[in-house]
């Protein structure tokens, strides 16, 4: 027989194995008419697939290569992003956040931070918790008034309703959450190499720290009354 | 240290295989880019069902189909109103046009815009993406006897079609 039927076309597309993909190749080659069938197929997948394939060879769209580039370069202002709710520039904070999730969180690079008195982090029971002027700056500073060297960013609650900010400093930016009437540390993350020392952080959020922000935040960002209003209970 | 490749960064390398699948989709390549840009928003917005580990193009381009049939059933609304799409009609016409690959593109474009929705797809996925059937099979939730039967008579069609020219 000389129809072509599903085996012939598996056979074609290389789904055969062992036994039968070696009957089927003697049966076409036996067959005059399978033969060329099967020339006319190859030929014809050929032409199809070359002209989709020039599509793919293709530079792709820019409007298409940036919906998928991360915001880098992109100054997020934090206090802005706390009031917004619904904002863009949000969505794009949540994105870059999701995007970020694949990614392990938690690296803590202690080199990042200095020593001694000033040390902006201490560490009680093997717990890390702010001090000296983080603490002060996590206790006081509002978003949307930034002094010294830390600046706060987005303030909420977590799941177990606790209080949280994050911040960045130059050399390191982090998530703090109110723990016992402390600012306990729940993640700190050093500035890339060559940009400590300047805001650039401030620039493009670090995609640990955003991770860790949208996997700790329950609901939605304060606004800056909120945010006041909670440093006026004492962040309780 | 150079940082992990992200999510974004996969899907990125994937865009040209992924048009290409819109462009074996779709009845024009403006059509075929919006839909390749749906795909990436949806998957963007869902990316939290995407399980690390497991293939991110299985996932896309499932993603990529549901949104065509999504679009197809109110496009053939739509259609049945309107006069047939123009380029099918030039098929052909003049034989020096298909030197040229993008004109070539435009005409298998308008030969696969011929087949029926469910021939199409599993044309596109197998002859043009690579896949295998039980891949298909897998990616579209139906039986591998249905795959090989529509992709023959799919192919049948298209010889038919592009192959006589």
């Amino acid at each position: 027989m000389t129809d072509a039927d599903d085996k012939f076309f598996a056979w074609l597309d290389g789904e055969l194995s062992g036994d039968e993909a070696t009957a089927m190749e003697a049966r076409v080659v036996a067959d005059p008419e399978l033969s060329r069938l099967a020339e006319q197929h190859r030929a014809m997948q050929a032409q199809v697939k070359g002209a989709f394939d020039t599509v793919a060879e293709a530079q792709v769209p820019e409007r298409l290569r940036a919906a998928l580039r991360p915001p880098q370069g992109e100054v997020i202002d934090f206090a802005t992003a706390a009031r917004a709710r619904e904002s863009r520039r949000w969505g794009s904070l949540r994105q870059w956040a999701a995007m970020a999730a694949t990614l392990a969180v938690g690296i803590l690079v202690g080199t990042a931070i200095p020593s001694r008195d000033s040390a902006p982090v201490e560490v009680q029971g093997g717990r890390m918790y702010a001090a000296s002027a983080l603490n002060s700056a996590l206790d006081s500073q509002l978003a949307s008034a930034p002094s010294g060297n830390v600046r706060i960013g987005l303030t909420f609650r977590n799941q177990s309703g606790a209080i949280c900010r994050s911040f960045t400093e130059p050399q390191a930016s982090g998530l703090a959450c109110r723990e016992d009437g402390r600012w306990q540390l729940r993640g700190l993350f050093a500035a890339p190499e060559g940009q400590s020392g300047n805001y650039r952080m401030a620039g493009g959020m670090d995609p640990n720290l955003a991770a860790l922000v949208d996997s700790t935040m329950s609901g939605e960002p304060f606004d800056a009354a909120q945010e006041k209003a909670a440093r006026g209970k004492g962040w309780r | 240290m150079s940082p992990p490749a992200t999510f974004e960064a996969h899907l990125t390398a994937l865009l040209p295989r992924l048009r290409r699948f819109a462009h074996a989709l779709s009845r024009n390549p403006a059509d075929a880019d919006d839909l390749t840009q749906a795909a990436i928003e949806r998957a963007l917005r869902s990316k939290a069902q995407w399980q690390p580990g497991t293939r991110l193009d299985s996932w896309m381009y499932r993603i990529m189909r549901n949104l065509w049939i999504d679009t197809a059933r109110g496009r053939a609304r739509k259609e049945k109103f309107e006069a047939p799409p123009e380029d099918a009609e030039r098929v052909g016409e003049d034989p020096r046009e298909s030197l040229h690959a993008s004109l070539d593109l435009k005409r298998v474009m308008a030969a696969m815009r011929r087949l029926p929705d469910e021939q199409r797809e599993i044309v596109a996925l197998i002859l043009v993406e690579g896949f295998g059937y039980r891949e298909v099979s897998e990616m579209l939730d139906l039986p591998i006897g249905t795959v090989s039967s529509r992709l023959m008579r799919g192919r049948t069609a298209l010889l038919a079609m592009v192959g006589e020219q």
